[in-house]
């Protein structure tokens, strides 16, 4: 049997089996992974910023990242870029989905460190959307599993089906769950918090994820 | 209607799971009335709900086959990468082997999950899905822990 695929990502270059959950590798989930491992090698040789906070009638003070907050942070950021890695390469649609689940803890850990009422309270908020949305995603999987009878992405795309509303489905859960955590890392003004490094790692997740979604959207 | 107002109310975070809440709400709504189909050749099928109860004491999970011996009929994506299919079902460990003799209710008590019963699907065919979700739990209770560890922490 044949496990090749025609679909806007490119070139099939090949396969890692585990059981039924398919990894495949084509010319654009090669990349990503190697953009994502990058990252993640950047994150992990990286020291985080300090900050010269200067104040108006007063002394400057120095922001800087304790080593207890930044080892926690950095398993964080390390664990979210190899689970935004594998989640190139995976060829299964609920696997996909649990490693979105995966990434989506792994971002409010990375913001859930930083001990300031504000960044706590958009770490708050996040969780509770990612919760919202583990219904339409894992619902959207169960929805397309019910409708077509497989949840490989390289069976569903030998066969032409209508999924509409249940892509429509799955994609908001995939809005939910990473495409809003870089609008609460802004809102939280994280960017102002020190600890540069560590938060783009929820951007460049959030990013790859949402290009993979509309691939794998496109592919089945 | 001064459209600089509404940005600002959408800005907040505390809006932001309320309007998500609710784009999912139209969104379900709208998909429970589109018609759609079921397919009766399923990957992963299931018996009957209730077919197997008073008859095996692994009532909802009995998927035929002897441990280690004799394989039992599991349907899966890809056989070819499979090749122990079936030998693992129903796999138990001895104080379970000694509970099933028991009670004809093992299959739902929480003895057989998770370390009771070894389900071929969850650990063989789609084992790496079992991996992610036990680590979903290990990397929420070390985020958790952290948290509580620090609670004397405050800036």
């Amino acid at each position: 049997m044949s496990l090749n695929i025609t679909s806007i990502a490119g070139k099939f270059y090949g396969y890692i089996p585990f059981g039924d959950i398919v990894l495949y590798v084509t010319e654009f989930s090669a990349i990503s992974f190697i953009v994502a491992i990058f990252f993640t090698l950047v994150v992990y040789f990286t020291k985080p910023e300090k900050q010269l906070e200067s104040q108006i009638g007063g002394f400057d003070t120095l922001n800087y990242v304790s080593l207890e907050e930044l080892k926690i942070r950095r398993l964080m950021a390390i664990l979210c870029g190899i689970c935004t890695a594998f989640a190139m390469l995976t060829g299964d649609l609920f696997n996909y989905a649990l490693f979105l689940a995966l990434i989506g803890i792994t971002n409010i850990g990375i913001v859930a460190a930083v001990k300031k009422e504000w960044v706590l309270n958009a770490a708050y908020y996040y969780g509770l959307i990612a919760m919202i949305s583990t219904l339409p995603l894992f619902g959207g999987a169960a929805l397309i599993l019910a409708k077509t009878g497989t949840l490989s992405i390289l069976e569903l795309a030998k066969k032409p089906y209508d999924l509409l509303f249940q892509k429509i489905l799955y994609a908001a859960g995939v809005v939910g769950e990473t495409g809003v955590a870089p609008f609460y890392a802004a809102k939280a003004e994280m960017f102002r918090a020190p600890g540069a490094p560590y938060i783009l790692m929820i951007h460049l997740s959030s990013l790859l994820i949402v290009i993979r979604t509309a691939e794998i959207l496109l592919t089945i | 209607m001064d459209i600089g107002r509404l940005w600002n109310y959408i800005s907040r975070p505390e809006i932001v799971p309320r309007l998500f809440a609710l784009f999912l709400c139209i969104i379900m709504i709208v998909e429970f009335f589109v018609p759609t189909t079921y397919n009766e050749d399923q990957l992963y099928p299931k018996y009957p709900p209730q077919s197997q109860v008073l008859k095996s004491s692994l009532a909802p999970y009995d998927r035929g086959g002897e441990p280690l011996k004799t394989p039992a009929d599991i349907k899966t994506q890809y056989p070819q990468f499979e090749p122990l299919r079936g030998r693992i079902t129903a796999y138990l460990t001895p104080p379970a082997i000694w509970i099933s003799h028991k009670t004809l209710y093992f299959g739902t008590t929480i003895v057989s999950t998770p370390g009771g019963i070894l389900d071929e699907i969850l650990y063989y065919t789609r084992g790496l899905d079992t991996i992610l979700e036990s680590l979903t739990l290990l990397v929420s209770f070390m985020i958790f822990s952290w948290l509580y560890l620090h609670r004397e922490r405050v800036e």
